[in-house]
């Protein structure tokens, strides 16, 4: 893992903060800023899981850091004969973490504890240390310092092991080889070190300024048909202060060439570098370089030899802020360090400030050459103690989430025309026995207009309404739609032209999901306009549809009540059945009325009659539609309920009532069967 | 790359943290708690685990610091053994072999060589207390067979046990009665509350004792939520008890702070209360912690407490009642309902968690990464309160989508459920809820599942119901010209005959939905939402169902209840296989055409992994577990495996993880537990050593000098003290020039007499020597005052010692009178 040095003034030093992912499966990320603190987050919540403060931490600050190579426990490995299964914990435990600080002495701060482990200090450096690198293998820890010495350390007995000048100027970076057998040191130029006799065995030219970081690129070399000593033919990766190229280098076996192979053009001093190890020659080196800038700069390349050109990034990454409405411009959040996970597809970038970094997986894709992402980190700065503690998220529930409930549209399928095959053939059907459409609508109009001769023009608002309906005009529309008196509303809904039904429906089924208040005095609204002109709707193709809304909210508003009305029904039904027939038996009612009423009947029934005719093919639709006829019957039952009374009271146009319910049975008969049949 | 092992089953999450009580360390850097076989080691400060602690072959029942050096645990086991473990390092020091199943453990600091176990020797029901001494002994298995009876007829539960005032006497309460033996008196009292035949008092059982550790005072916990203090409890008439009530609810635990100041206690409230004083009125309170405490401990510092939730978590308090750290396992209180799942964005395993939650587990760490709170209103853990539960769960479009189903039941007739759609919003990087649908079926949801496929351009959920309808939810822009919003609408409903729908899945490509009616199985084209064809084997109702991937992708799965699983082909509409296999669990693998699926037999649960192409199975294991199997999951592995040998190749890409009906998590390695362990060699091992600091060697060089007058003390209290600067006699001899000094073997008598003096001489022997020696210098000093001071030196002495001194004197007087002379001769010879 690199890790850049600590902030100090010195114009040298490498910029941003050290901070590191922990090994294998980069759990955890450690970050120690320029206040002392070292910080552990967990990657996979974006939880502080510990914070340290060394004891010196305001004069020995944190240079760099190193997470110790994984700590394999004993596990639970025991196996149980009666269950036959064995239990494994947590496989390897990431613990111990070294930390170079600006004074010369190394810390070991054990994760998993949460305090210091040990402090290497005798016989190591006296000035600031630049980098710390672990042996896989050894358990051994080497460090190089300003003060020109690289120090091999025994971390099981906290002793120096051997020390040696790296460098005639400070030496700024180590990396270990792939075997375990070499070291790369850098001051200015980069060496390569045996570790076994601690001689020089390379020489490479190295940067113009100090090497901020070093990394061995591939594990094996290009060529695979050649013996393999472990060094020979690999590659390696460098990167300095204040240089936008990074460098790439091979091991060769001829002491000669000593420039480097080929480089990598990045915006800005390189912060962070990760790469993906390409274990054969296939396998191309994938490189994430984050930038002092704060992007992220993304290589995918084979290693194959010389390049003289500086190769541009595939893929950079940014991170922004929303820029909220017109006044606030989007500002670039820094990336602090990105990681690729096991799987090499995706990264984990770290952004935001060191205080309260947000560390996100990102997926790559390679097509893109330019990902920009936008974030929010506003809400990041207060510190979140409480989710800490409790590993409880909440996520947002705010007004701007839309509510369904039963009865709005959008809850239940919108009820769509039925396919044009079958409007055929209920055109047919309705168009064998009636009048045509125009026919109809110049009968009910001479109607309406006797009707408006008859009566007094006072008590109603018919034109009102119609003006309202047609000029969507709220408050025209208030004025008639809020009237409590039942008498208005009955000759209102009376007189009102038949185009205008449909929209008033419409319209009462809008203020029906609306406030309960006023929903109960569109009740009465409703109740009178499907009693009043059911024959009308009746003639409608598309009834179905254009009232789809409004039978969906009443059956979803009468379903807790199903079995009462249900039988509610059944007994208006029969008794406003019984009272219009001694009614027409008592008197003599106008002719033109009987007459309406005995064409619907018949037509009515005809028409039933078909609709079973028909059902009775599809056996499995029938009990369905009865009930769902039922259903309906109901919820207008429901609504005259309410002022049965006043009905009753009402003789007028009682001997239509009667009719019409009737009307209504077979109206009602249509929906489901319509509804059933586009199912 | 890897060696063809066998397949096993390994287990993952842990065992439940929350069975006994947690024991704190001396210096409260660590917690113990029983987990399952094992001890697990906790940090207090980072809550990582430190150390497994393996040995046992049994439940751990019970584990206590060893009081005579607390850098040792004992733990008792079922496997009849306690142990003696150095927890720092995590070695297994001793085995001390019972024989009886142990149910709890105790240890007394006085009790030195003996701890307390509870067994049950005869009977099953019957427990009784006994002390086991553990005989002192190199070897590192012994058999402990010396056993004392101590009380009988108790309680099984540790909770009912407490040992008071240093040991005295020992409390175990069990139904209407608390027992009180002394161990010098070596008797029992007894006192009874009324029973339950009093209406008012018919939950008077006890639940849980504590004893003060200073005082005689005993709290005991009842079932109807008081706490009674016992004091006087020697008498036994004259004993009292005060009432404590504030839990409306049995109290769980009880637990006194070390210094006897306060008592803690919690029950189901959730509501840690702390009782200042023994008042009623001086409460604190802790609230809000989650689920039930089920028990309390202290640390022996007195720093930290920490209560054991049935939620499988252990809280870590400070004195002042702030919570610090959380010890969360997998949640395993309630019963899982959304089945097991994965998180395509963190690829964590997700499933129910704390009540109303969904809790988020990683795998690979194993570790819980946190719990999204779904239902997001106050958890009231109340007994007999219907509570809304998380029942249905799905994750959409790469994790972008989360549908939650909730629902609460309180009768037959009256159901509530909510439907929530929650988009992840990458902005903020958190789940935002965009729709709420309530009652989205009339009756229970049965399945949910988002259509996945990668070329869908509208999201699409569908959810069946037991109503007889599946609905199908896309996602639509309602934007109006004031907010640009999207939401979910209901696109289509679909029903069959007014059958149940049951299950519902997409094929691979999203072109066809599957809804499964009792026994029928439609398929739909998700187009047009036409119904295309119908499958029905008569073969009980479908459970699962389940289309092929990729080169199986024509063919449709189910699974019936009637134990037989049918293979259709979707292009010729013909049943292509079917076989008798009663499968509880059918799952897909996302990374190839394979299923797993287990089958559940009278013996226990075997596994087939199958191809739908084939009839044959790829790979069978036979009885994974004893128990049922009720959830599984494919999850997909990071790096892929290679696998070379075909028995093992449907482990590749992906990871089978199941989930039985205890509640534990398996899953198929095929490691042997020996590659898992690094050789001790390989492991990093590094010495703590941290240098001397300013304040060490302020406080270390006091300290090492108490230590080494301790030392001398202890080693040489006769010899050197008066050997290096004490007997003047010796001073003189070594200080007076040899040219002036007698002959040797005059001296000798003298020399060796002095070193021969013993302690209580020591002091009547010295001051007339010290005074010798004063005379020799000053030689003016009279008789008289001699004498004087000789009288005052015995009467400083202690009394005790005075006769002793009296009879030493006569012999001493000779020697006295001897050396006196002797002095005054050598001396005046000069």
């Amino acid at each position: 893992m690199a890790a850049g040095g600590g902030g100090s003034c010195d114009p040298l030093a490498p910029a941003g903060v050290p901070c590191a992912f922990s090994p294998d499966r980069q759990a955890y990320f450690a970050l120690a800023s320029t206040d002392g603190h070292l910080r552990v987050w967990e990657t996979a919540n974006n939880r502080l899981h510990q914070e340290y403060v060394p004891s010196a931490h305001l004069s020995g600050t944190c240079t760099c850091l190193a997470w110790a190579p994984a700590r394999l426990q004993a596990k639970e490995s025991h196996q149980r004969k009666k269950r036959k299964s064995e239990a494994v914990g947590t496989s390897d435990q990431i613990d111990l973490l070294a930390l170079g600080t600006a004074v010369g002495s190394i810390l070991l701060y054990s994760t998993v504890k949460g305090e210091l482990h040990s402090k290497l200090i005798s016989g190591g450096h006296d000035n600031r240390i630049n980098c710390v690198q672990w042996h896989e293998d050894s358990g051994c820890l080497y460090s190089c310092s300003d003060d020109k010495y690289i120090v091999e350390w025994n971390v099981q007995t906290c002793k120096v092991k051997c020390k040696w000048k790296g460098d005639n100027s400070s030496v700024t970076s180590l990396c270990i080889s792939p075997d375990g057998k070499m070291l790369l040191s850098a001051g200015r130029t980069i060496k390569l070190w045996v570790l076994e006799t601690k001689e020089v065995y390379r020489h490479f030219t190295g940067h113009a300024t100090p090497v901020s970081s070093l990394m061995f690129t591939t594990i094996r070399p290009p060529n695979e048909s050649q013996p393999f000593d472990g060094i020979t033919g690999l590659y390696f990766l460098s990167g300095a202060v204040h240089d936008r190229l990074l460098n790439v280098w091979q091991v060769r076996s001829e002491n000669k060439e000593k420039s480097a192979v080929m480089s990598f053009t990045v915006t800005d001093e390189p912060v962070y570098i990760d790469l993906t190890l390409s274990e054969n020659k296939e396998e191309p080196v994938k490189l994430a370089v984050v930038c002092r800038d704060g992007q992220v700069h993304l290589f995918e390349h084979i290693l194959n030899g010389h390049c003289k050109k500086p190769l541009t990034s595939n893929c950079t990454i940014q991170i922004t802020t929303p820029g909220k409405g017109k006044k606030s411009t989007p500002k670039p959040i820094p990336i602090l360090a990105a990681g690729f996970c096991p799987d090499k597809m995706s990264l984990l970038l770290v952004y935001g400030n060191w205080f309260q970094p947000t560390i996100e997986r990102v997926a790559l894709n390679s097509k893109e050459t330019h990902m920009c992402l936008v974030r929010d980190i506003s809400n990041c700065w207060a510190p979140k103690v409480e989710t800490a503690i409790t590993k409880v998220r909440t996520p947002v529930m705010n007004s701007e989430a839309k509510v369904l409930v039963p009865g709005i549209p959008g809850h239940h399928a919108a009820i769509r025309p039925p396919p044009p095959t079958k409007e055929v053939e209920t055109k047919r059907k309705l168009g064998g026995n009636e009048v045509s459409i125009e026919e109809r609508l110049g009968a009910m109009d001479i109607d309406t207009k006797e009707e408006k001769d008859d009566l007094l023009q006072t008590n109603s608002f018919p034109v009102l309404l119609t003006q309202g309906l047609e000029s969507n005009d709220f408050e025209m529309l208030n004025k008639v739609l809020q009237t409590r008196n039942l008498n208005l509303i009955k000759k209102t809904v009376l007189r009102i032209p038949l185009h205008a039904v449909i929209p008033l429906l419409q319209e009462l089924t809008k203020r029906l999901q609306g406030h309960p208040n006023s929903a109960v005095l569109m009740v009465q609204w409703l109740k009178c306009v499907l009693t009043v002109h059911a024959s009308y709707l009746s003639t409608l193709p598309d009834l179905v549809h254009q009232l789809g809304t409004l039978y969906q909210l009443m059956e979803s508003r009468v379903k807790t009540f199903q079995k009462l009305s249900h039988l509610h029904g059944k007994l208006i039904l029969l008794i406003t059945q019984v009272t219009a027939s001694e009614k027409t038996k008592g008197m003599t009612s106008p002719g033109q009325k009987a007459k309406l009423v005995y064409e619907e009947e018949s037509s009515e029934e005809e028409s039933d009659d078909e609709v079973a005719d028909k059902d009775s093919d599809d056996d499995w639709d029938e009990d369905e539609e009865q009930k769902e006829s039922e259903k309906d019957e109901d919820i207008d039952e429901e609504n005259e309920e309410e002022d049965e009374d006043a009905e009753e009271k009402e003789e007028n146009g009682e001997d239509r009532d009667g009719a019409s319910e009737k009307e209504l049975n077979g109206d009602s008969d249509l929906d489901p069967e319509n509804e059933s049949e586009e199912e | 790359m890897v060696e063809e092992e066998s397949i096993r089953v390994v287990h993952c999450g842990g065992s439940e943290l929350n069975f006994r009580r947690a024991v704190f360390s001396a210096d409260s850097k660590y917690i113990f708690c029983v987990s399952g076989d094992f001890v697990k080691v906790y940090s207090t400060a980072t809550e990582e685990c430190v150390h497994i602690l393996h040995g046992h072959r049994n439940l751990v029942t019970g584990i206590q610091l060893n009081p005579n050096n607390p850098l040792q645990l004992y733990s008792c086991s079922f496997d009849g053994t306690i142990k003696l473990w150095d927890y720092l390092d995590g070695i297994l020091i001793k085995t001390f072999i019972v024989g009886h199943k142990l149910h709890a453990l105790f240890t007394l600091a006085h009790a030195e060589d003996s701890v307390f176990v509870i067994t049950n020797k005869e009977k099953p029901d019957v427990f009784q207390l006994v002390s086991v001494k553990l005989p002192k002994s190199s070897s590192q298995e012994i058999e402990a067979k010396e056993l004392s009876f101590v009380l009988d007829y108790i309680n099984q539960s540790p909770k009912c046990i407490a040992f008071g005032n240093e040991g005295e006497y020992v409390a175990a309460v069990r139904d209407f009665y608390l027992s009180v033996y002394f161990f010098k008196k070596k008797t029992t009292s007894r006192f009874t509350l009324s029973s339950s035949r009093n209406k008012k008092h018919s939950k008077n059982n006890f639940t849980c004792v504590a004893c003060h550790p200073k005082e005689d005072c005993i709290a005991s916990g009842h079932m109807d939520g008081k706490i009674r203090l016992w004091r006087n409890f020697d008498d036994d008439k004259k004993y009292t008890y005060t009432c404590l009530h504030w839990h409306h609810d049995m109290v769980m635990d009880l637990a006194f702070s070390v210094t006897g100041t306060s008592l803690l206690s919690g029950g189901r409230e959730c509501v840690l209360v702390e009782w200042r004083d023994a008042a009623e009125k001086n409460k604190e309170f802790l609230p809000r912690l989650g689920s039930t405490i089920e028990h309390i401990s202290v640390s022996p510092a007195g720093d930290l407490f920490c209560t054991s939730h049935s939620d499988n978590k252990i809280i870590v308090i400070h004195r002042n009642l702030d919570a610090s750290a959380v010890i969360q396992g997998l949640v395993k209180d309630r019963s899982i309902f959304t089945g097991l799942m994965i998180d395509p964005r963190t690829k964590a395993l997700v499933l129910n968690g704390k009540p109303g939650h969904l809790q988020f587990y990683s795998l690979q760490s194993d570790k819980q990464l946190y719990n999204l709170d779904i239902i997001q209103q106050e958890y009231i853990n109340d007994d007999g309160l219907i509570q809304i539960e998380l029942t249905k769960a799905a994750f959409g479009c790469y994790g972008n989508w989360l549908a939650t189903v909730e629902q609460r039941q309180e009768k037959e007739t009256e159901l509530e459920l909510q439907m929530k759609l929650w988009m992840y919003n990458k902005k903020t990087q958190g789940f935002v809820l965009n729709t709420k649908i309530s009652m989205p079926h009339d009756d229970h949801i049965t399945a949910l599942c988002f259509c996945n496929a990668e070329k869908s351009e509208i999201p699409t959920l569908v959810t069946a119901s037991k109503d007889g309808y599946f609905k199908v939810w896309i996602l639509t822009d309602d934007s109006d010209i004031y907010k640009k919003a999207v939401g979910w609408t209901c696109d289509f409903v679909g029903s069959y005959h007014k059958y149940q729908a049951t299950n519902c899945c997409f094929s691979e490509d999203g072109s066809l939905l599957a809804v499964s009616f009792e026994e029928i199985v439609t398929i739909w084209d998700s187009e047009t939402w036409e119904l295309k064809c119908t499958f029905c084997q008569r073969a009980g109702k479908i459970r699962h169902l389940c289309f092929g991937k990729f080169t199986c992708s024509k063919y449709l799965l189910g699974g019936t209840e009637d134990g037989i699983l049918c293979c259709w082909n979707l292009l010729s509409c013909t049943l292509e296989w079917s076989t008798k296999l009663n499968i509880r669990v059918m799952e897909p693998d996302p990374y190839s055409e394979n299923f797993a699926a287990v089958s559940q037999s009278s013996e226990g649960s075997d596994l087939f992994v199958f191809k739908p192409s084939e009839p044959r199975p790829l790979y069978i294991q036979k009885n994974i577990s004893r128990e049922e199997v009720q959830w599984g999951v494919f999850v997909p592995r990071d790096v892929p495996e290679l696998f070379s040998s075909e028995a093992h190749q449907w482990l590749n890409r992906s990871q089978f993880y199941f989930l039985t009906k205890s509640q534990s998590l398996l899953t198929f390695s095929t490691k042997s537990p020996e590659e898992k362990l690094t050789p001790t060699s390989k492991q990093l091992l590094t010495e703590e050593s941290l240098p001397t600091t300013p304040f060490y060697f302020i406080l270390g060089k006091h300290r090492q000098q108490q230590d080494e007058k301790l030392n001398e003390t202890l080693e040489n209290e006769l010899v050197q003290l008066p050997l290096t600067e004490n007997i003047p006699a010796v001073n003189e001899l070594l200080h007076t020039p040899a040219h002036v000094l007698p002959s040797a073997s005059f001296l000798c008598s003298m020399f060796i007499n002095s070193l021969l003096l013993s302690k209580e001489t020591k002091s009547a022997e010295e001051i007339p020597d010290d005074v010798d020696m004063e005379e020799e210098k000053e030689s003016d000093d009279s008789d008289e005052e001699n004498d004087f001071t000789e009288k005052a030196q015995v009467t400083s002495d202690p009394g005790l010692e005075e006769d002793i001194i009296h009879q030493l004197s006569k012999s001493e007087e000779k020697e006295l009178r001897k050396l006196r002379k002797v002095d005054y001769s050598w001396i005046a010879a000069l």
